[in-house]
């Protein structure tokens, strides 16, 4: 008798450690979460995994992020920002969160001219401190103007050939939002 | 009116609705179903035979017109420029020749098909996995279609750089 009263007592626990003691109300509170997980994953916090070397050291291949779609609502993209950009332009329609993208640093911001000098990023004739940079570069490259609504993006591992790797300007719309990470 | 019957007449006006894009497919549609056609025509495992290649490239050169251009010009490759279907078949059978396994999809598509509804123009993102190799390939494409005997082929390929 005892023994089945425990027995039922245990059962109940371990229902209510499941459903909660109101079903209903976790069951409401579940498909909430959901549609809020849904809507911030998928539009808002965009999760991308990190293929190839071309950000190293500031993050190594495989490595997992997020990109924040409503960092640029309040202020224009700044330099130094690690940013997803999309390939391909935006649809005139909508908001559609790309699934592939490249994450690149800003260096250059609109109206700017950029420039390699001895593996040396120069702004407007400028050498530009660039604290992440660890490794050796030789990286040369003539000024390259900006137009107004132009940013440009590179990688911080400017160890590797500057043939391998993608870099240059492009456009304001093409810009996904600010690595959270 | 009680609910039952507003619920039957509203799941009878989806089904129609539904029934009515399937049978009526927008231009839009009919090029993401073709683009989607050339990504696993494109792609390919290593158990695959002669004639299972010879067979996988004539489908993909299928997907293009018969005058079709491509330029693929990679950051550190080689330009390399295809005209024809021909020129493609032989491309594919040669690529298939020289690599293990290739998984192709094109993940981002926007489409703005022209006011004539009888060509288009596809913007994509490239995603192409090649057997054995670590990192993948990504790689922003233009493509021109054209509405050519009922169907959309393809008539010119260009690489895009995103960034200059």
């Amino acid at each position: 008798m005892i023994e089945t009263q425990s027995g039922t007592g245990h059962g109940s626990r371990w229902r209510i450690l499941a459903v909660g003691r109101n079903p209903k109300r976790t069951l409401a509170r579940a498909a909430i979460l959901a549609v809020v997980s849904v809507v911030v994953f998928k539009f808002v916090l965009l999760p991308v995994r990190v293929e190839g070397a071309s950000m190293a050291p500031t993050y190594s291949d495989h490595s997992v992020n997020f990109v924040n779609r409503l960092s640029y609502l309040w202020h224009p993209p700044r330099r130094g920002d690690v940013v997803g950009i999309r390939l391909t332009p935006p649809s005139a329609n909508g908001w559609s969160a790309p699934h592939i993208m490249y994450l690149k640093r800003i260096i250059g911001l609109p109206g700017e001219a950029i420039s390699f000098v001895n593996g040396r990023v120069q702004v407007n004739g400028q050498t530009l401190d660039e604290p992440y940079e660890k490794g050796p570069c030789d990286w040369r490259m003539a000024p390259v103007t900006l137009g107004p609504n132009e940013y440009f993006f590179v990688g911080d591992n400017r160890t590797m050939s500057k043939e391998e790797h993608v870099f240059g300007k492009a456009e304001r719309a093409r810009i996904v939002g600010k690595a959270l990470l | 009116m009680k609910w039952p019957r507003m619920l039957l007449l509203a799941v009878i006006g989806a089904l129609l609705a539904w029934a009515w894009m399937a049978l009526h497919p927008s231009p839009e549609r009919l090029i993401r179903k073709q683009l989607d056609g050339v990504a696993r025509a494109a792609s390919f495992g290593p158990s695959q035979g002669y004639l299972a290649k010879l067979s996988g490239a004539e489908s993909l050169a299928g997907f293009f017109s018969t005058n079709v251009e491509i330029n693929i010009d990679l950051p550190g490759h080689q330009e390399h420029r295809l005209a024809g279907r021909e020129e493609i078949q032989q491309a594919t059978l040669a690529a298939r020749a020289a690599v293990r396994g290739v998984t192709v999809a094109f993940p981002d598509i926007n489409i703005l098909v022209n006011a004539d509804r009888e060509s288009a123009l596809a913007d994509m993102t490239l995603q192409a996995k090649v057997a054995g190799e670590p990192d993948m390939i990504v790689q922003e494409i233009k493509a021109t279609l054209r509405h050519l005997n009922g169907q959309w082929l393809i008539v010119k390929v260009e690489t895009v750089r995103t960034l200059q």
